[in-house]
């Protein structure tokens, strides 16, 4: 028998409420930012992603040949998104959301202020490591100077929050791979994704409950590797669970490359962030080179299984569209299957990308 | 590095290059029938011929660097003075793609990318690299095979996705400097953080290149790369004057030796050149149309293969262009550049590029432009390849039109794929700018 959903409040209702208990809220634009220095300040981050919005005022600002992670963010504050926040935080992912910043910041006169988070990009010499270090202090007092100081021990609770949701994450990722996670993909991505809004006191009980319901054996359909920015549109994992494909593991940036690292045994919480963020998985937007990337993919398709890997691009997006090719040439090579979609956001899947998918998995089966 | 590699090529550069330029000069000459003036247009600038065998012979002599000098491919905002410090031959990948571009060959070797699953939404210099390295095809000759990448983020992200792909498929190694993006302001962790990168880089760079860093000399070939900038800054500020003596179409083109020869004393002799040719121009009055009716402002990277015909189309209505952000940024930051402190103020000149910088930046930078060259209006070319330069300019557009009166357009096109190109809608668009700025 099929487990039903797991409750998930909506991300409306959820800002309501966290605003409600006092809780200051943050916007906050993809995708590395150390969540948990937020956390220590008693605010709820409530990341932009997605929103299924029809485009309205963004194309006044916004070319046409914008991704639509930017351009629906930005669409989400100027139709009153941000009157219902206390801020925005950007961090630095790409050059569109370089701008966005900067044009949120600089030109459109928005009623919140918008704060802005440079971390490293590879290599990571010894100065990036200090360098790091010193920006996520300067965060850490920006937060203090404009919403308060936090108070003391919280960004030691945030820390071991943080590595609590990572440990949570990795066991439901490790159960995947192994294929004893019988959660259909598109509720493994709705209960993991919970996660870019619900503070982690509610995220972490909501990932136990998830494994204790999902723990046992997995779909024996074909299995396959995901990578690219983030699993939108969802119909497509809608069509892998109809199809009995098992997905092994992911590559998404919204999701493992952020969530998968090894707890910091460092007791300075400054120093166990430093630490966690220079052992995430390799990433485009982090400049990671290619055959880390590649060694990276290799490593997931044999730990899961997986014989082919989809790579699902969001249309426009430079990082990972510069990386596919090579990734693809390589993967190959070791005798993976490969395709390519480049989709847009909130628009369903098409036929003909229904029917490529279809092909695609039953060459693996 | 060859023994007979290094004589190779110091023949070349001292009889070969200078015999076959002069074998050329000539047979040009004789060949040679006048073009028919342009009667929109002053007189050339006589220099150009110089700028043209400049370029020819550092493209020429490419051909001989592998195996007599370590070569590296650069991108065009990276600090090159470090490179220069161990002897490199440098490329400039989107000085070749602007060539390509130029000479309408974006297509083609974009197509040549693009068959090789690279997305045609990409950046077109990237895709034009690539698409050369696939097809060998280039109005170069040939490009030398890289022995190192040279990248800097402060003018966008793209060019490390580029350059990442560039050395997975060459395997030679890529030395990134990052450059944290000016937001609000420029902290001493910044600063910090990029002055360590450059002493990090160092021992990467000696071991690459095989040669001991000599401070002595790589602060001389700062000084040059300053005197450098600084005279492509007079040469663009002669054009205060009215009329200008040269156009904005004609400094995209002067541009190439502060891009790609920076830190060579080659490029500083040709800007003392161009300076003295424009600075006689601007007191004479000879302008660079024969009649200047409207002063105008360029925005962002050119459209290299509508450079010839945007000149026409301007100048036939007496419209100049007197200034651009794009030319401006070789000589924008320089005079960060300080002797007494390399590494920081190196970091600084390089870090607070207007690619780098925020956007109140650039509008307070355009708005002193407008008046300090006494601009009628503003074209915006919004670059589909360029996301940091177009990303913020309907607003930009907008801002600067309410705050300083002047009518703006912007222009949707490409930097060197012209099939992103609509002469339709430019058309349509720029008349009603035309319309604007004749009844102002």
């Amino acid at each position: 028998m099929t487990a039903q959903p797991l409750a998930i409040p909506s991300r409306s209702h959820y800002l309501t409420a966290q605003k409600e208990r006092g809780r200051k809220v943050l916007g906050v634009f993809p995708a590395q930012y150390p969540r948990e220095i937020l956390w220590a300040h008693d605010i709820a981050p409530m990341e932009i992603w997605d929103p299924p919005l029809e485009p309205g005022s963004a194309p006044a600002h916004l070319q046409p040949y914008i991704c639509a992670v930017v351009r629906q963010g930005l669409e989400l504050v100027l139709r009153g998104g941000a009157a219902r926040l206390d801020g925005l935080l950007v961090p630095h992912t790409c050059d569109s959301l370089q701008n966005l910043a900067s044009l949120l910041n600089d030109y459109l006169e928005l009623p919140v202020p918008v704060l802005f988070f440079y971390h490293p990009k590879e290599p990571f010499r010894d100065s990036a490591r200090a360098y790091y270090r010193r920006q996520l202090t300067i965060l850490d007092q920006k937060l203090a100077a404009r919403f308060g100081p936090r108070r003391e021990g919280a960004l030691e609770q945030a820390v071991a929050w943080g590595q609590r949701v990572a440990e949570l994450a990795g066991r439901t990722y490790d159960l995947r791979a192994r294929g004893q996670l019988s959660a259909p993909a598109l509720e493994f991505y709705r209960v993991l994704r919970a996660g870019e809004f619900l503070h982690p006191e509610d995220h972490i009980p909501l990932l136990e409950e998830f494994l204790a319901v999902h723990q046992g054996p997995a779909p024996a359909g074909p299995v396959v590797l995901l990578s690219g920015v983030l699993p939108n549109p969802k119909e497509l994992l809608s069509l892998l669970d109809q199809q009995g494909a098992r997905v092994g593991h992911d590559d998404f940036l919204g999701l493992s490359r952020r969530l998968l690292f090894p707890a910091s045994q460092a007791a300075d919480p400054f120093d166990a962030l430093c630490e966690q963020y220079f052992a995430l998985p390799p990433c485009s937007t982090r400049g990671s080179a290619l055959s880390q990337r590649l060694d990276w993919l290799k490593g997931l398709a044999q730990a899961s299984g997986a014989r082919g890997v989809i790579f699902y691009v969001v249309k426009f997006c430079e990082p990972e569209l510069f990386d596919v090719p090579p990734l693809m040439a390589g993967l190959k090579e070791q005798g993976l299957a490969t395709m390519s979609l480049e989709v847009e956001l909130n628009q369903g899947v098409s036929g003909q990308i229904a029917t490529r998918v279809e092909a695609f998995l039953e060459m693996l089966s | 590095m060859s023994l007979a590699g290094k004589a190779r090529f110091q023949f070349m550069k001292d009889v070969g290059a200078p015999a076959l330029f002069a074998l050329n000069k000539s047979a040009a000459r004789k060949k040679r029938r006048p073009r028919p003036a342009n009667p929109d247009f002053g007189p050339p600038l006589a220099c150009a011929g110089r700028l043209k065998e400049i370029m020819a012979r550092h493209y020429y002599l490419a051909r001989f660097a592998k195996g007599a000098r370590p070569v590296a491919w650069v991108t065009s905002g990276a600090p090159v003075e470090l490179l220069r410090a161990f002897g490199y031959y440098t490329i400039y990948p989107e000085n070749h793609g602007a060539l390509c571009g130029a000479q309408k060959m974006g297509p083609e070797l974009c197509q040549a990318a693009e068959e090789q699953g690279f997305s045609p939404d990409l950046c077109s210099y990237a895709r034009v690299d690539l698409g050369h390295f696939f097809s060998r095809k280039t109005p170069a000759g040939r490009l030398p095979r890289p022995d190192l990448l040279f990248c800097s983020n402060n003018i966008c992200q793209t060019v490390v996705y580029w350059y990442k792909v560039l050395a997975h498929y060459l395997k030679v190694p890529l030395v990134m400097f990052d450059t944290p993006f000016h937001f609000e302001e420029f902290t001493e962790a910044d600063l910090d953080y990029m002055a360590r990168q450059i002493q990090e880089m160092i021992p990467e760079l000696e071991r690459h290149s095989g040669r001991r860093f000599d401070e002595a000399y790589f602060r001389s070939v700062t000084q040059l790369s300053r005197d450098t900038s600084l005279l492509w800054g007079q040469c663009l500020a002669t054009m205060k004057a009215r009329p200008a003596p040269m156009t904005i179409f004609d400094a995209f083109v002067h541009l190439a030796p502060v891009v790609s020869l920076r830190g060579l004393p080659v490029a500083q002799e040709y800007y003392k050149i161009l300076l003295a040719e424009l600075e006689e121009r601007a007191a004479k009055g000879v302008g660079a149309l024969r009649q200047e009716k409207k002063r105008l402002m360029w925005d962002n990277i050119a459209i290299w293969y509508k450079v010839r015909d945007f000149s026409n189309l301007f100048a036939s209505r007496g419209m100049n262009f007197v200034v651009a952000t794009y030319t401006n940024a070789w000589a924008e930051t320089i005079q960060y550049l300080n002797l007494d402190d390399p590494f920081k103020s190196v970091a600084q000149t390089y870090g607070l590029v207007i690619l780098n910088n925020n956007l109140e930046h650039r509008l307070q930078l355009m708005s002193q432009m407008v008046k300090d060259y006494a601009v009628d209006g503003l074209v915006l070319h919004s670059a589909r390849s360029c996301k940091p330069y177009s990303v913020g300019q309907y607003d930009l557009k907008r801002l600067i039109s309410q705050r300083l009166g002047i009518p703006a357009v912007v222009i949707e096109a490409d930097i060197t794929d012209y099939r992103m190109f609509s002469e339709e809608q430019a058309a349509t668009r720029l008349e009603a700018f035309f319309e604007a700025l004749e009844a102002a």
